[in-house]
């Protein structure tokens, strides 16, 4: 079964509360719609190509928990979004 | 998304945001009342793609939210292909969509805290129902048990 790339842009650790909450609610979509999801998890500081995170057939999840480590990259992530027209959530 | 936005199609080429210091213009401000694990109720903008999803006027959501759109800049939330989608009971916005975009959505609070098993939060059905055809979807039924 083909699966639906979700990348999802937060800093807080694993064990965080938000963090859990915010996987927790793309299994919840997911379940409901009966998509399978790869959920990827990336840090603002470790995005090193945003072409690699914001693809046609993929989605964006910006995670609570400001501030960012990288603020720039975060930007340029939700500037390829809007402009390529891939969805794109930010929380 | 409001500060990206501010500098790309507002104008503002320095727009930045108060929890990374004073430089720039700050689009995003300490809230005069802070909104810190709190719960709100935001009303929907008739019409918006957020009113869709929660098929309803209202809904009661947690918020961990110290900042907010500057008060003197919340015209920029409806200008240049933004809407607002929502806003809280003093009238501040409080949701974002782009009305030329398939699905871009930012929300001051944080729907993944009332998404449950049995009620999935509307803001991450949207997002998954927005991918393009061809994806692994086996159906999708986006009459929704909204939380709040």
């Amino acid at each position: 079964m083909p699966t639906v790339v979700v990348n999802v842009l937060i800093d807080l650790t694993a064990e965080h509360p938000y963090h859990r909450a915010t996987l927790n609610a793309l299994q919840h979509a997911s379940s409901h719609l009966r998509i399978a999801t790869d959920v990827r998890v990336i840090r603002t500081d470790a995005i090193d190509d945003v072409d690699d995170i914001v693809r046609p057939g993929t989605a964006v999840v910006i995670g609570p928990g400001s501030p960012y480590r990288n603020q720039d990259a975060a930007h340029e992530v939700v500037r390829a979004a809007r402009e390529r027209g891939v969805p794109l959530v930010g929380t | 998304m409001l500060v990206e936005h501010a500098r790309s199609l507002i104008g503002i080429t320095d727009a930045s945001h108060a929890e990374y210091g004073d430089e720039g213009t700050p689009v995003i401000t300490l809230l005069a009342c802070s909104l810190q694990d709190q719960t709100i109720t935001v009303e929907v903008t008739r019409g918006s793609r957020l009113a869709r999803l929660y098929g309803k006027e209202s809904a009661t959501e947690r918020t961990t939210c110290s900042y907010g759109l500057a008060p003197s800049l919340q015209h920029i939330a409806h200008e240049h292909g933004m809407r607002v989608a929502a806003v809280d009971e003093t009238g501040e916005v409080r949701a974002i969509e782009r009305v030329d975009h398939p699905f871009f959505v930012g929300t001051l609070y944080q729907p993944q805290l009332t998404s449950s098993p049995g009620a999935p939060h509307p803001v991450f059905v949207g997002l998954l129902s927005a991918l393009p055809p061809g994806s692994s979807r086996l159906s999708a039924d986006t009459q929704l048990g909204n939380p709040g």
